[in-house]
């Protein structure tokens, strides 16, 4: 099913900020901005990628969404509830909502628990379905993430299986509750490259079949652009660029995003694709942050602009939205 | 002479369930100043080619069979002794994880400083600072961080640090294992083109060990393809990576996403790798493979394909 245009999260003017504790004598640590006023609206349906290094705040994003961590600022909603704040019973019904899939399948595994107790998890604890009712529920998840027949997994632990396999569990595990959204944080990092598009097809099988909204978070603009409708590039914190995946790929108007394209390998990308060159190979000094947050590494930033000013999201043309001052003018 | 020859070299990994042969008959070679790289998945052997190549084999791991001449010397003929003086002095390696190589209590220059005065013992302690000093420069750390520890560098500046030390002792060979897999795409993009850059300089051969097939191919002259302890096409990148002809190399490339080109469908590969306790008697790849045929239960061989490009396959 295509994205139909209703907004199902919407991520309005949101701030996480991380208080660190300094030195012994130093007093109170700098405070760590992880995101800073993101804006964002997900469609029913759709699959948007959250696309950055590390350190970005992609993750940071993914758990809040998820109510595991408290935004400092700003409002999360889901399906026009807000999700900032819940608590008991409330949090409990939204969490059956919206799921996470983590990204280390090594670790997102209890060892201890078998692959039936893992996956029913989930059913006991809200109460769905009795126990013959569950083992089939449990059944269905793990044939439609690929893991069958599932009889021959079911009793397993986590140790008998691949990472791949590991993977399709947690899949699994959040798919059972039939969530209407689910975070799939770099999902595919620790594993091999014909493994992950396995993965990559459950998620694109998800959508088909269940019309699950996903917020897919990775590193990599490739997986983001088979996978994903729409992108949205983050650079320390703050949204750079966001539009159709493809609009963001072959007409990139932001110059981080453009850096990110150059540093892919080239040789498989046919040796013609243009380098844009928009990096600096030395850091510009800066004392204060009140400019672009990309301004010490871009190539093109205009002194007395760039570094004065952050820039804002601005539509350009068909809901590609661009922060920085070069293409908005 | 070739820097490098390996001969129908064989490893294998005595463990619980058994003898596990995880690099199987692989012959390859290398010129001086040029680049060769292995692709597989996890658990093809490409590490633990890397590995015997330092001869850093763990203690239930040894070679079975085979010859690695290095400048027309075996490796595996020479004592403890002689295989220490030519590991990192003759042969460095980049290791997999950068993070963990280091030495967390110890100043990073005189980590770097120890690997020069152990192999070049009538070095003064100051002339080697001042060599760490010079290789900083060279791949681009400033100086003032010599006496920084580890844990004060990001990821990929210790992945730089890394790289220094590699070059410490002008080796002629370098293995790198995976050197940038846990980094950023810029950062990464930055440490590649740095080896590239020292490599032509110092005229250092290199072997690349990756998963990522399209690094290898921006990195090495030659790929080779191991897939469950064999290497199963090799040959120029513009041949093997244009106009593959192995099942599983096939495979491999269409299993990664690309930014260019047409969005097709990404086709995984289905089944799992085979048990290399009890490998398959035919063709390793014959389960998961979509042309197999009755022929491929027989042990395939070389075919040659192109000039300088091969593959074991009954059906190339």
């Amino acid at each position: 099913m295509e994205p139909n245009g209703k907004p199902i999260l919407q991520i309005k003017d949101v701030s996480k900020i991380y208080k660190t504790k300094g030195g012994l004598f130093s007093g109170r640590g700098k405070d760590v901005v992880a995101l800073d006023r993101i804006s964002l609206e997900i469609k029913k349906g759709e699959i948007f990628g959250l696309v950055g290094e590390s350190g970005s705040g992609k993750t940071t994003a993914g758990r809040l969404i998820v109510c595991l961590e408290e935004t400092s600022s700003g409002e999360i909603l889901l399906d026009g509830q807000p999700v900032t704040g819940l608590k008991g019973k409330r949090l409990k019904r939204f969490r059956s909502k919206a799921q996470m899939i983590f990204q280390d399948p090594y670790q997102s595994l209890n060892p201890q628990r078998s692959i039936l107790d893992t996956v029913s998890e989930p059913l006991t604890i809200h109460r769905l379905g009795h126990a013959g009712d569950r083992k089939d529920r449990v059944r269905e998840a793990l044939r439609s993430v690929g893991l069958s027949p599932p009889d021959d997994f079911i009793y397993r632990y986590p140790h008998r299986l691949s990472g791949g396999q590991r993977q399709r569990v947690a899949i699994a595990r959040a798919m059972v509750l039939n969530p209407d959204f689910v975070i799939a944080d770099e999902p595919t990092s620790m594993l091999d490259a014909s493994i992950s598009a396995q993965i990559f097809n459950i998620l694109l099988k998800m959508r088909k079949d269940l019309d699950v909204t996903q917020l897919f978070i990775t590193h990599s603009l490739a997986a983001a652009r088979y996978l994903c409708d729409r992108i949205a590039v983050m650079y320390r914190g703050r949204l750079m660029e966001v539009g159709a995946s493809d609009q963001v790929i072959q007409n990139p108007q932001h110059p981080y995003t453009k850096a990110l394209l150059d540093a892919l390998p080239k040789f498989g990308h046919s040796g013609n694709r243009k380098r844009y060159g928009t990096l600096l190979t030395r850091k510009r000094e800066v004392t204060d942050e009140l400019g672009c947050n990309f301004f010490p590494r871009c190539a093109l930033a205009q002194e007395n602009r760039c570094n004065l000013e952050k820039p804002v999201l601005k539509d350009l043309e068909n809901q590609h939205l661009v922060a920085c001052f070069l293409s908005q003018a | 002479m070739a820097l490098l020859e390996v001969e129908n070299l064989s490893i294998g990994y005595r463990t619980k369930q058994g003898y596990l042969k995880a690099v199987d008959g692989v012959s390859f070679s290398l010129e001086e100043g040029k680049s060769l790289g292995f692709v597989g998945e996890s658990g093809c052997g490409k590490t633990t080619i890397g590995m015997s190549l330092m001869g850093l084999m763990p203690p239930n791991g040894s070679v079975g069979q085979g010859r690695i001449l290095f400048d027309g010397q075996d490796l595996l003929q020479m004592s403890e002794a002689e295989r220490r003086e030519t590991r990192w002095s003759q042969i460095a390696m980049i290791f997999q994880a950068a993070m963990n190589a280091m030495n967390p209590v110890q100043r990073v220059g005189d980590q770097i400083a120890e690997a020069i005065l152990v192999h070049n013992p009538d070095v003064e302690k100051d002339a080697a600072m001042g060599q760490v000093e010079a290789l900083f420069d060279l791949v681009g750390i400033p100086r003032d961080r010599l006496r920084g520890y580890p844990h004060q560098y990001s990821g990929g500046m210790k992945q730089r640090a890394i790289i220094a030390m590699a070059l410490a002792c002008k080796p002629r060979l370098i293995i790198a294992d995976e050197p940038t897999t846990a980094l950023d795409v810029i950062v990464q993009d930055q440490i590649l083109e740095e080896v590239k850059k020292l490599q032509k300089e110092f005229n250092i051969g290199v072997i690349f060990i990756s998963h990522d097939i399209s690094i290898v191919a921006d990195m090495c002259q030659d790929i080779a393809v191991m897939y469950a302890g064999q290497m199963v096409e090799c040959g120029p990148r513009e041949a093997v990576f244009e106009s593959p002809v192995h099942p599983y190399t096939k495979a491999l490339l269409s299993s990664f996403p690309t930014i260019t080109g047409e969005k097709g469908d990404l086709t995984p590969i289905p089944g799992e790798t085979p048990n290399l306790i009890q490998p398959p008697t035919g063709c390793r790849f014959g389960k998961r493979c979509p042309g197999a045929s009755p022929t491929c239960s027989q042990a395939p061989k070389w075919v040659q394909v192109g000039p300088g490009h091969k593959a074991l396959c009954c059906h190339c």
